[in-house]
């Protein structure tokens, strides 16, 4: 456990300490303040456009943090041969990989709070009254971005940092989607398309099930036992993502 | 100490995943105590051999018997080392001892202990992106000892070190055979070699060629070390 604490720290310790947060966090801030002004010119729709822009802001930004970062974890520390030190000491491969994941995810975490109190606190001055909901929005697209950090650093382990990335963004977007290929398999005849449509349902992770964004603008009144379910889903997925990106680095060689 | 036997380790490279033999059957024995050198040529497998030893290569054939109890009781200094250039010499420190358990006020006399042994305390808390080339190889080689190991390994310590530096290094080393470590270094520094080692190995293309101690190795070639070597490589 001191161990897992040990490179958990070091890893927050690297990420927070990166300049390139702070850029980061600034723009994000910025595209929140703008949607404010873009509220404000949109007649009758203040509250819904600020609430609805803040957290496109809140999951782009996070998103951006969790790929880049996510990505080069582990190519920094080979190309930087700072992981002989840590694993010629004793530490299991796989507890490095978890280790580092949840030192980014401590990262992710501090990032998408001040985002999110920010947007909170902004709509609540805007608005007259707080919406929790913007809250509980925050912490499912954490719970996402999560998923991505995970996968992420599992393509990591097999391809280069540019790629994982690419990946990373891929697999997000995906993840928007993927309840559409399930509505795939309702159209049509073909059983070789009906069969890939569940096989990318499956394989993506479905994102979208955690999305409570119409709720947030009062489209719909969320189902939170069944948030619960997919928020399980999601976290399984995750560790089962781990689990890859830990057996394909106790394969590498330094 | 160590006992390594018929080690052999390959590689694949390029496109058509061509097989390279680096280490074709290493025969080694460090024995306790020994401050032992491991010479060879550029190539000659002596880095492959120390990462094998610690474990970030696994061989293809062959054993490797520590004689101590796993990673727990080695020290290891990479070659041309690079650290975490965002932490302090002393947040480094105190990361190195949480990885081998290390806690509180145990794992802070330590660090103190080992920044005052390598003569770094008074930049303790320089961040190490500020560290000259010696200064990061003494912080490297306090990293290697923080827990008190029977075995250390040290890979090309003294390469790219002023004469102080090396001077430094060298005390170090002979401190940690004064106290009774086992120290195995991989160098091209002859005379270093010749003044610090009980022992040395010669290694030439994935082979060890001989091995032996260094009286041994003088009397056979009154010239010198360096004679020596090269009587061994050309053989």
């Amino acid at each position: 456990m001191t161990r897992l604490y040990a490179v958990a720290l070091n890893t927050f310790k690297e990420t927070i300490r990166d300049r390139i947060l702070g850029v980061i966090v600034v723009f994000a801030l910025l595209m929140i303040v703008a949607s404010l002004w873009l509220g404000s010119i949109s007649l009758g729709q203040e509250a819904r456009m600020m609430k609805d822009l803040g957290l496109v802001a809140v999951s782009l930004f996070g998103l951006v943090v969790a790929v880049f970062v996510g990505a080069s974890l582990l190519h920094k520390e080979i190309e930087k041969r700072t992981v002989f030190v840590i694993l010629s000491k004793p530490v299991g491969r796989a507890q490095f990989i978890f280790a580092k994941f949840l030192g980014l995810a401590v990262t992710l975490a501090c990032v998408l709070a001040g985002m999110g109190l920010f947007l909170f606190l902004a709509d609540w001055i805007v608005a007259g009254s707080p919406a929790p909901l913007l809250l509980a929005a925050t912490a499912l697209i954490y719970l996402q971005l999560l998923v991505i950090v995970a996968v992420t650093m599992a393509l990591s382990t097999v391809t280069s940092t540019i790629l994982a990335s690419v990946l990373g963004i891929t697999v997000f977007a995906a993840g928007q989607l993927s309840r559409s290929a399930l509505s795939l398999t309702e159209f049509g005849q073909s059983a070789a398309m009906k069969g890939l449509a569940w096989v990318v349902y499956v394989v993506i992770p479905n994102l979208n099930a955690v999305d409570v964004k119409p709720a947030v603008v009062g489209e719909s009144s969320p189902d939170w036992a069944l948030i619960a379910a997919w928020a399980g889903y999601l976290g399984a997925y995750a560790v089962l993502a781990l689990v890859l990106a830990s057996w394909l680095f106790s394969r590498k060689e330094f | 100490m160590l006992m390594i036997a018929d080690l052999h380790k390959e590689v694949r490279v390029g496109f058509r995943r061509r097989k390279v033999e680096i280490l074709k059957g290493v025969d080694l024995e460090v024995f306790e105590g020994d401050v032992f050198g491991l010479l060879g040529p550029n190539g000659a497998g002596k880095t492959t051999t120390v990462k094998t030893v610690v474990g970030l290569m696994r061989p293809t054939s062959g054993t490797v018997d520590l004689g101590v109890a796993g990673r727990q009781q080695i020290g290891y200094l990479p070659e041309n080392p690079y650290f975490y250039d965002y932490l302090s010499g002393r947040e480094f420190l105190g990361l190195c001892g949480r990885l081998f358990g290390q806690s509180g006020g145990a794992r802070r006399g330590h660090v103190e202990a080992l920044l005052a042994d390598v003569g770094l305390e008074g930049a303790g808390d320089l961040h190490l992106r500020k560290y000259s080339k010696g200064m990061l190889q003494r912080i490297g080689i306090a990293q290697a000892l923080i827990n008190d190991p029977q075995l250390v390994l040290l890979d090309e310590p003294m390469t790219g070190l002023d004469p102080v530096g090396r001077l430094e290094v060298k005390r170090i080393i002979d401190r940690l055979r004064e106290r009774g470590r086992t120290v195995l270094f991989n160098s091209h520094i002859l005379a270093d070699v010749a003044e610090l080692c009980t022992r040395i190995a010669i290694m030439a293309d994935g082979r060890v060629r001989w091995q032996g101690r260094v009286a041994d190795a003088l009397a056979e070639s009154p010239e010198g070390l360096d004679a020596f070597f090269m009587k061994v490589v050309q053989r």
